[in-house]
């Protein structure tokens, strides 16, 4: 019997994978890394990590140490070419361990962090969400013509699923009629597309919003935006959408502070572009939700 | 007595690392503070970047291993055409219909190569299997608010170019191009029909984790420079970069290459770019992305020569970029 160091640091990293995957899932922290959607697919990696660390503690132990040519002879053909763990430890190798585990480190002791608005700046910011508007209004026309018959039916929100387009049209048609205008999570985005694309048709429209506030260079004393991450897949491909408003108390508030605010919508010009523009005529700041996210509808196409 | 001291040291090893791992649960390190918050953002994006593609990764290196203990030469013969035309559209054709994701595609192909798939043929699917399947024509197509001519030029085209790239490959590179240090004793193949069910299944299971282990440091850091770069550079010096036409398209080529996004999650990032760049730029972006990005370069260069990995990004840029330039005017 010889004690395989090395596979079992390798039993070990396996191990700690499953755990720090279940960590995530367990304390919740799971939704500031991914969107909900891919939830699943998460807890299958877990899983396989888990099977293939029972696989491997039974290589902890070997009867003898594992030659490359005994292997082959029993197991099957020798095409391979990849490091089995059994070759002496070099510095080479420590440094890959080093990195391998390194994430699983900052995984178990750095406490996730919900992405700010430096992050919004490098991100592109305010170039971003006026060029958002910029696009959506220069193809105004085409999507004029989808009228829609409101639809009695109520749309059920229902998070992370797939809806339909009539469902989509349904929402949008309900987002036409209401005033004021209550931006839920759930269809945030969607609002924020359809407001974007056709910013005078809801003019004068009141508004309720939450968000971060993000501030730039440029930006008047009285000028703020309130912003909110865009989630596809994972945090790594989140942008940035939010609304320019202003108050008189903007220049008070701090940079990521989150807000709640009603107002009046309006139309502005920034840099040469015509945006969507919030005067808020009431606003409090609050607690960092929980859910600070949002996440694209998904739209059933076939 | 020994077998009963063999089962037992499993039990002993696998419980202590157990308890090791479950004691980790309550570890809680206030280090938050010492550290600067943009390395806790850097953090955050590096681990959903690993979390993302974890999946994908596991799912790649078990079929790398159902191919490797699966899969012989013989199969791969009967199964890859003669000829080099035939071989590469098939190839191309297969890695379409083949639902992958950019980090799990490196091991399968290396994999593919070592049965005796002509590396033309592999790179061929290497190339299509991220860019084009039903996932990442879905969201193409709802990010670009439900327009089809973005996502019909980004398969169309990209097809296109996995073609020419597959072409060039086996035009300059023959053999396998794997690293020297790969290259190990090559012995003869033994029958292994005689092998039972069970036990093949068992060494398909090791080989993945070997596998992983491979994959998993070229991931990690890879991803950790993606997380740095989306944490420090500010779009705003790359989008002043990209004015003209053709710095555009280099540009969001860039771009594309260092954040090494997902193929099924670059395009609500694509689009938010669609006003600041021209939409052939974009198209550039969404077509070089999948096929190679930092991440995925760095996976490659765990397997293959230094001097073919780049020349087949080389390659692939050559080609997105010219072929851009081409239909530009029908965009």
């Amino acid at each position: 019997m010889v004690f395989q160091a090395q596979q079992a640091v390798r039993a070990a990293i396996l191990l700690f994978f499953t755990v720090l995957i279940f960590k995530f899932h367990y304390t919740g922290e799971i939704t500031k890394f991914i969107n909900p959607k891919y939830i699943g697919l998460s807890q299958i990696a877990s899983v396989l990590f888990l099977i293939l660390f029972f696989i491997q503690i039974t290589r902890i132990w070997e009867k003898k140490v594992h030659h490359h040519d005994h292997e082959c002879s029993h197991n099957h053909g020798c095409d391979h070419n990849h490091d089995h763990g059994n070759t002496p430890m070099t510095l080479k190798k420590v440094i890959s361990y080093v990195i391998i585990a390194f994430p699983l480190i900052t995984g178990f002791a750095l406490p996730a962090k919900v992405l700010d608005s430096s992050i919004a700046e490098k991100k592109g910011g305010m170039a971003v969400i006026t060029g958002k508007s910029e696009k959506a209004s220069s193809n105004e026309s085409t999507n004029e013509e989808e009228e829609v018959q409101p639809s009695d039916t109520e749309v059920l929100p229902n998070p992370y699923g797939e809806i339909t387009q009539e469902e989509m049209n349904s929402l949008v048609q309900k987002l036409k009629q209401s005033d004021p205008i209550v931006m839920d999570d759930y269809v945030y985005y969607l609002n924020y597309e359809e407001i974007s694309k056709d910013v005078s048709s809801y003019k004068g429209k009141e508004i309720t919003l939450k968000g971060f506030v993000y501030k730039e260079e440029g930006f008047q004393t009285d000028q703020l935006v309130i912003s909110r991450f865009l989630i596809t897949h994972c945090v790594a491909d989140a942008s940035i959408i939010g609304f320019l408003t202003q108050f008189d108390e903007a220049a008070t508030l701090e940079k990521d502070t989150w807000v709640e605010a009603t107002g009046v919508l309006d139309v502005t010009t920034y840099n040469g572009m015509e945006m969507p523009f919030i005067k808020i005529t009431d606003w409090k700041t609050i607690e960092e939700p929980s859910k600070p996210y949002l996440f694209p509808l998904n739209v059933r196409i076939l | 007595m020994n077998r009963i001291v063999r089962t037992n040291l499993f039990d002993i090893t696998g419980l202590i690392l157990l308890a090791a791992a479950f004691s980790l649960l309550t570890l809680k390190l206030d280090v938050g503070d010492i550290l600067p918050s943009s390395f806790l953002n850097l953090n955050t994006i590096f681990l959903s970047i690993l979390i993302e593609a974890f999946p994908f990764v596991l799912i790649g290196v078990l079929i790398a291993g159902v191919i490797q203990i699966f899969v012989t030469e013989e199969h791969i013969q009967r199964w890859i055409p003669q000829s080099r035309t035939k071989a590469i559209i098939m190839s191309c054709v297969v890695g379409a219909l083949f639902p992958a994701c950019e980090c799990g595609i490196v091991p399968i192909v290396r994999r593919l190569v070592s049965k005796g798939v002509p590396l033309y043929a592999a790179i061929g699917f290497m190339l299509t299997g991220p860019l084009i399947n039903p996932i990442v024509i879905a969201s193409t197509y709802m990010a670009f608010g439900n327009n089809a001519a973005i996502a019909g030029w980004r398969m169309g085209l990209g097809f296109a170019v996995a073609l020419m790239v597959a072409f060039l490959v086996s035009f300059f590179f023959r053999g396998h191009q794997f690293k020297q240090a790969l290259v190990t004793t090559q012995t003869i193949p033994v029958a292994r029909k005689k092998e039972p069910f069970t036990k093949r299944f068992f060494s398909m299971l090791t080989h993945s984790i070997d596998e992983f282990f491979d994959m998993a440091k070229f991931l990690i850091f890879g991803a950790f420079l993606a997380a740095a770069v989306q944490t420090y550079m500010p779009a705003k010096s790359l989008l002043e970069a990209g004015d003209g036409p053709f710095s555009s398209i280099a540009v969001m080529m860039g771009l594309a290459y260092v954040l090494s996004l997902c193929s099924e999650a670059d395009a609500f990032i694509g689009s938010s770019f669609n006003s600041i760049f021209p939409t052939p730029s974009v198209l550039a972006f969404l077509i070089f992305g999948p096929m190679i990005d930092l991440k995925n370069t760095l996976m490659m260069l765990s397997v293959f020569r230094a001097k073919f990995v780049f020349s087949v990004l080389f390659f692939v840029a050559t080609t997105v970029f010219l072929s851009i330039v081409l239909v530009q005017s029908f965009l």
